[in-house]
């Protein structure tokens, strides 16, 4: 019986079939791609016109240069402004996002009509970006910083939830039970049991979201909700474009410093 | 031989010391509030807000809207943005997979890996819009098609700078075991990446490319806010003009394609990640799969 398996595992053994869904996989990716690029259905994409385009692109880009540094001081109040906005969105939004995250997830809210609803209300808050409520509180409030500030909000508690819940659904279930056979209700369970794991992980989402604030700041003033991107536009439209230069150099300095010191921080604290 | 004495039972321990961290709060406090005040949000306007929000809200879907006619044209729209998410993620898959794997200290080594991972964060730092912005709509220009190219261009290479740094994070965390042994058979250094550690981190890049799809749908819907193409140009129209209902319909369409590609896409993730229906059985059918584990956790972070 073994001589005869063993006689017959001779050779390479075979190799496993591939599923037939792995090609209909293949083959799907491919039609979505070859239907996206291509110039009748799609946004007529093709590698040749990449490389016209930079040959052409090389002029254009010669105008960042030299960057007109004297334009450099009128950028700084409103980067200030920028940084102000993240600061303010990210407290208020990491802040509105805590119990919101609770009530996201099944560990701390077994209710499912609430725990269903939150999560929808979630997965709808989450669809939209950034720009995209920038444009709605703009029309609603006028321009300036505070459509800005409520946009980030928004886009936080979308991000910073959805972490968060996820991060509560995986606690160690041992203190829930504990503070549950202490006799402590619903918000005691939360604040003793639930709240001391999480805390780690919210304080690095909150940092991870202020990184994020900054460089979604930066961009917002765009439709004039405050900030550099004003700057942004006003030197596009009149295609000064060795002041936008000056504002990339200076936005790129910025975003990696905050990233600098948000992994300094994070180390210290998690 | 002094013993310190017994600490007295009847005592409970003093709780360690938190200066540092009163100090750090405290300061933390003051830069919020010093950021509050001084950002130059007028208070009277934050008591306009709920009116003007149901304004609008009123306008855009209850009064007048949503503007049902022109739902082809908006759903016209969210397939070139899907278009141009779809083209720009694929871009940054196909630059980012050699990137990384430059990048990852195990594979590259010494001042090599150092410098792509500066590359690569300095690729992300700068967000698509202004990558659009600045450097793409003025080199290939607007309108026509030329606008989805910039965009699609756009989200290509900021989709580089994330994908690069996962790719390489998830590579360095691989087993040396499996490109030891295809070293020692006499691999090249090709085909000891193609077969000592591709195989071991494609799933989870894989689940990240897939992931940062759903991340460039977002991104590709607002870039035609600044002339980049797709379903972002009718809106950003629709809220000059003041046609709320036109908007309306514009944003329903945006947050249905959205959570329902969101849904796919995590379903086939979680596919890739855990395999064929092998460990479906967990439970909640509404909980979408854990990112903790994946380290998509940290790709949702650079959402913006």
């Amino acid at each position: 019986m073994t001589a005869a398996t063993i006689g017959q595992a001779r050779g390479r053994p075979t190799r496993p079939r591939r599923s037939p869904w792995s090609l209909v996989g293949i083959g799907a990716f491919l039609a979505i791609t070859w239907w996206a690029a291509s110039r009748e259905f799609g946004i007529g994409f093709d590698l040749v016109s990449v490389f016209t385009n930079l040959t052409r692109g090389a002029s254009i880009l010669a105008e960042f240069f030299p960057p007109n540094w004297a334009y450099l001081p009128r950028t700084f109040e409103p980067m200030l402004e920028t940084f102000q906005m993240a600061v303010v969105a990210s407290a208020l939004g990491c802040g509105l996002a805590l119990p919101v995250s609770f009530l996201a997830s099944r560990v701390s809210t077994p209710n499912f009509p609430v725990l269903f609803a939150n999560r929808t209300a979630l997965n709808v808050v989450r669809a939209l970006p950034d720009l995209l409520y920038a444009l709605i509180f703009v029309a609603a409030v006028g321009i300036g910083p505070l459509p800005g500030i409520l946009a980030l909000i928004f886009f936080n508690i979308g991000v910073t939830a959805k972490l968060m819940s996820e991060t509560v659904d995986g606690v160690d279930p041992g203190p829930i039970e504990a503070a549950n056979a202490a006799g402590g209700n619903r918000t005691q369970v939360v604040r003793w049991a639930i709240l001391p794991q999480v805390l780690p992980n919210y304080v690095a989402y909150s940092l991870y979201v202020f990184e994020l604030n900054i460089r979604a700041s930066a961009v917002l003033g765009i439709v004039g909700a405050g900030g550099i991107g004003n700057n942004i536009n006003t030197a596009r439209k009149f295609f000064q474009y060795d002041n936008l230069s000056v504002i990339l150099i200076e936005i790129f300095v910025f975003v990696f410093v905050i990233e600098l010191v948000s992994i300094w921080l994070r180390r210290r604290l998690v | 031989m002094s013993a310190s004495p017994a600490p007295d039972p009847s005592v409970r321990p003093l709780p360690p010391a938190r200066r540092a961290k009163l100090i750090a709060s405290l300061a933390l406090a003051a830069l919020i509030v010093w950021s509050l005040v001084t950002v130059g949000i007028e208070f009277d306007r934050i008591l306009d807000l709920p009116r003007g929000l149901a304004h609008i809200f009123n306008r855009m879907f209850l009064e007048n809207g949503p503007e049902w006619s022109f739902f082809p044209d908006a759903v016209g729209g969210m397939v070139e943005s899907l278009q141009i998410a779809w083209v720009g993620t694929i871009i940054g898959a196909v630059l980012s997979l050699p990137m990384g794997l430059l990048g990852a200290k195990n594979v590259t080594g010494g001042v090599g890996s150092n410098v792509m991972r500066q590359v690569l964060n300095a690729i992300r730092a700068v967000p698509e819009v202004l990558l659009a912005v600045i450097i793409f709509i003025p080199i290939v220009g607007i309108g026509g098609t030329a606008s989805a190219y910039a965009g699609t261009l756009a989200i290509g290479v900021h989709s580089i700078g994330t994908l690069g740094k996962l790719t390489a994070e998830v590579v360095e965390g691989i087993d040396p075991g499996p490109v030891e042994a295809a070293r020692a058979v006499g691999g090249s250094p090709a085909q000891v990446q193609r077969w000592g550690v591709l195989p071991q981190v494609m799933p989870e890049i894989v689940a990240f490319w897939l992931y940062r799809f759903e991340i460039n749908i977002r991104a590709s819907a607002i870039l035609g806010v600044v002339g980049a193409g797709g379903v972002g140009e009718a809106l950003q129209q629709a809220m000059v003009f003041g046609r709320l209902e036109r908007a309306g319909i514009i944003i329903i369409v945006i947050i249905v394609a959205t959570i329902l590609i969101d849904t796919a896409s995590a379903w086939l993730r979680r596919r890739i990640i855990e395999g064929s229906g092998a460990r479906r059985a967990m439970g909640d059918e509404l909980a979408e799969p854990s990112l903790a584990g994946t380290g998509a956790a940290r790709i949702d972070t650079d959402a913006g």
